[in-house]
């Protein structure tokens, strides 16, 4: 019965087929099952997991789970990676309601939308826990054989958790689009998700900045807030995850009956919104409300006006692919703290902050304008010179970044001119540099590639990265030594970047592309 | 380098491409000026390859080219000033509105403010996309790409305009504004060469038609001559007995 053809059962297999095949495909467009290969070093990677569990299993002896401080951490874990599970699960969300693929066959068969929803929840759930169950489970297992049978509770616990996460990643992707609209959710769901996954990192950093300062403080308000008494005591709710992780039966069998409960209710009260989505998904393009007022438009500009104005309204029209340039940026917020520590402009800590942003800003947006170009035949059959519109796409992509740091660089010039001039030479330097390696290496690709570009083309994206951490270490040691504080450390730091720059670049001229 | 106004809009000889297999082996073609023709051929016969090279988009192995009498390996910028291509995938961005696609490629052909903006006033209400001049292109159908990327290879005014397969999806109010366009193209002294496996559509346009087979000119002329050299008695008949296979 499982299997009859239109229920649950056999739209699950057809899922988990066309899961198999996209596993074997990778970057492929073709859909193939997965090679010997392939699936045979994922399993020796298991494999080997397996046993770096039992080592390290049966040289600490296995964890006491009465022990606060072990609840805490192991919470605290779990918690981290709920953080990345809803990163995902809303990724994978939006997936689900924009990227179609067989939605709308599915959708125009006899097939009941609850059949489809569930199913599609389910791979959801899956695609949330699956790398959460690779690397957990070989210790569980370990714990299993040690005699620490309660640790198999990682299963029901992870599966537990990455259900209550993509039922409400699902929920909250339907309402946005029901609130914002189908355009507006993709975006705001991709920051939300982003944000979710970059929590913890800027949680961290933002704890060092003020502990820094605080240290006595946050030491006493974090003692007493984990004292049997305090909010946080071994007695809280707040560690129901991490008990039921550790194999206490009372709190497994708690989250398994709220994951379940919220996934049949998701799937059994949502499913006609979930239609209503994809619907509002698919018509997402087509609703274009007419402007008020003429349209503008310059005819007759010169070649190099006419590329960089495309170039810019095909990105300022793209909020989803801004959303994606700017959140890799998040990452670099952290830094900015520095900026102000102590009381101080910390110079060194502002020239390479500035240095790295401009540098990952341009990679992101010479890739967008070079290697993503929708038309490249339109280019190439244009009577215009190649040179000519290389430049202007180039300018394209370097001109936001040194707009965004022109302020802050004349700023400096101002209150320092050694150290605004130094700025300025490594912004441009590094701004320059990470245009040429994507021109020069980039692969052709689409705009929808952007957010998988560190996989479709891992060797420029390596240099891009080398690239912009060499010339922000060579602007950290170059404004430290400015500042008067000369050592050789820095001296060596600054040679050292100045060199890594010039090989970076130097191999991005030998792996140059040839051009059509 | 202006061109050459006793030279045929279009001349290729000995003409070689090869992926491996040749796509296109010896090919000699010649169009004359002001006349409208269709290349035709199997599936993989070399068509695409062959407009692709004249276009300037891949370079052939062996083999000469002149675009009104312009050599396109020594001023491959003359040749392409004059000529357009229409592939049968349009070349569109999706998240420009038509004018601003005409005004991209206006400015890469450098066409003047004046006469860029009144062709495309022109065009746009010719193939009615005015209506639909503040909506992105990402959302039109098929055949209004399909009519605004002919806007784009026709905002230059080019001599000589290549399309391959243009009235590929097209419903039949589209089709026929896009022939009428070619039509009226032809009559104002350009010339146009398509593809197309509508045999019909070469029937009722050309003047004279190629058939190309293995990437070689196996048959040419009108459809008078061409039945002449068949017993067919239709165009799908001449078709149809000279690419089958020996």
């Amino acid at each position: 019965m499982m299997n009859t053809p239109g229920s649950i059962g056999w739209l699950l297999r057809h899922e988990i087929r066309l899961a198999w095949y996209k596993l074997g495909s990778g970057k492929s467009k073709t859909p193939r099952r997965p090679g010997a290969g392939g699936l045979a070093t994922v399993g020796l990677a298991w494999l080997a997991l397996h046993g770096v569990a039992f080592f390290i299993v049966a040289r600490t002896g296995g964890i006491d789970g009465a022990d606060p401080r072990v609840l805490v951490a192991v919470s605290a874990l779990l918690y981290g990676c709920m953080t990345f599970m809803l990163s995902t699960a809303l990724h994978t969300s939006v997936l689900v309601l924009f990227e179609r693929g067989d939605l709308d066959l599915l959708l125009s068969s006899p097939l009941s939308s609850r059949s489809i929803f569930t199913v599609r929840l389910g791979a959801v759930v899956v695609g949330t826990a699956a790398l959460y169950l690779f690397f957990l489970t070989p210790f569980a297992h370990a714990g299993a054989v040690l005699g620490h049978v309660r640790w198999l509770a990682v299963y029901p616990v992870l599966l537990g958790c990455a259900t209550l996460i993509a039922c409400a990643a699902m929920l909250l992707t339907l309402g946005l689009v029901r609130v914002l609209g189908a355009r507006k959710t993709r975006v705001v769901a991709q920051v939300i998700g982003a944000l979710a996954g970059a929590l913890l990192f800027i949680l961290v950093q933002v704890f060092n900045y003020y502990a820094g300062s605080h240290e006595a403080q946050a030491l006493q308000a974090f003692t007493q807030a984990f004292s049997s008494s305090g909010v946080l005591g071994a007695a809280s709710p707040l560690w129901l995850p991490g008990r039921a992780l550790l194999g206490e039966p009372l709190p497994v069998a708690v989250l398994v009956l709220l994951a379940g409960a919220a996934f049949a209710l998701t799937a059994g009260r949502t499913h006609r919104f979930f239609v209503h989505g994809l619907q509002q998904a698919a018509s997402s393009s087509r609703a274009a409300p007419r402007p008020v007022g003429a349209l503008r438009h310059r005819f007759g500009a010169s070649l190099f006006d006419t590329i960089v104005r495309k170039e810019w309204r095909l990105i300022r029209r793209d909020p989803h692919l801004i959303s994606q340039v700017a959140l890799q940026l998040i990452y670099l917020l952290p830094i900015f703290l520095l900026v102000f520590s102590d009381g101080d402009i910390q110079y060194p800590a502002v020239t390479a902050g500035m240095t790295l942003l401009c540098a990952s800003l341009t990679a992101s947006l010479a890739w967008i304008v070079v290697s993503a170009e929708d038309a490249p035949d339109l280019l190439t059959m244009a009577p215009a010179s190649s040179a000519m519109i290389r430049f202007a796409k180039l300018a394209a992509g370097a001109m936001p970044a040194l707009a965004i740091a022109f302020f802050p660089l004349a700023w400096l010039v101002v209150r320092d001119p050694l150290a605004g001039l130094l700025a300025c030479f490594t912004v441009s330097g590094a701004t320059c540099t990470a245009a040429v390696i994507v021109h020069w290496c980039g692969k052709p690709a689409t705009r929808s590639d952007f957010a998988a570009r560190g996989k479709s083309d891992t060797l420029t994206s390596v240099m891009e990265g080398a690239n912009s951490l060499a010339w922000g270490g060579l602007a950290f040691c170059m404004s430290t030594i400015a500042g008067g504080s000369y050592t050789d450390s820095y001296l060596v730091g600054a040679a050292f970047s100045a060199m890594g720059s010039a090989v970076v670049l130097g191999m991005a001229w030998l792996l140059r592309r040839p051009r059509p | 380098m202006t061109t050459n106004d006793n030279a045929p809009a279009l001349r290729i000889a000995g003409l070689h491409k090869a992926y491996g297999r040749p796509a296109v082996d010896g090919l000699d073609l010649l169009v004359r000026r002001g006349e409208l023709y269709a290349l035709l051929g199997p599936n993989g016969a070399g068509k695409t390859t062959t407009l692709r090279m004249v276009s300037g988009l891949v370079a052939p192995d062996a083999g000469r080219i002149e675009v009104l009498g312009i050599d396109l390996a020594q001023a491959p910028l003359d040749a392409k000033r004059c000529l357009a291509y229409l592939p049968d995938d349009p070349m569109l961005y999706g998240k420009l509105k038509p004018f601003e696609y005409l005004e991209f490629v206006a400015g890469l052909w450098g066409v003047g403010a004046r006469e860029a903006e009144e062709r495309a006033r022109s065009l746009l209400d010719w193939l009615d996309l005015s209506q639909h001049a503040h909506e992105l292109t990402e959302g039109f159908s098929r055949g209004m790409k399909q009519k605004l990327a002919l806007a784009g290879a026709l905002i230059h005014d080019p001599e000589l305009l290549i399309l391959d397969e243009p009235l590929t999806g097209l419903d039949a109010a589209a089709a026929r504004q896009v022939k009428d366009l070619l039509l009226s193209h032809v009559a104002k002294g350009g010339t146009v060469i398509l593809t197309t496996h509508i045999l019909e559509v070469a029937e009722r346009l050309a003047q004279r038609i190629g058939i190309i087979r293995q990437g070689r000119l196996i048959a040419e002329g009108t459809l008078a001559e061409l039945r002449k050299q068949t017993s067919g008695a239709s165009l799908e008949d001449v078709f149809l007995q000279l690419t089958a296979q020996p």
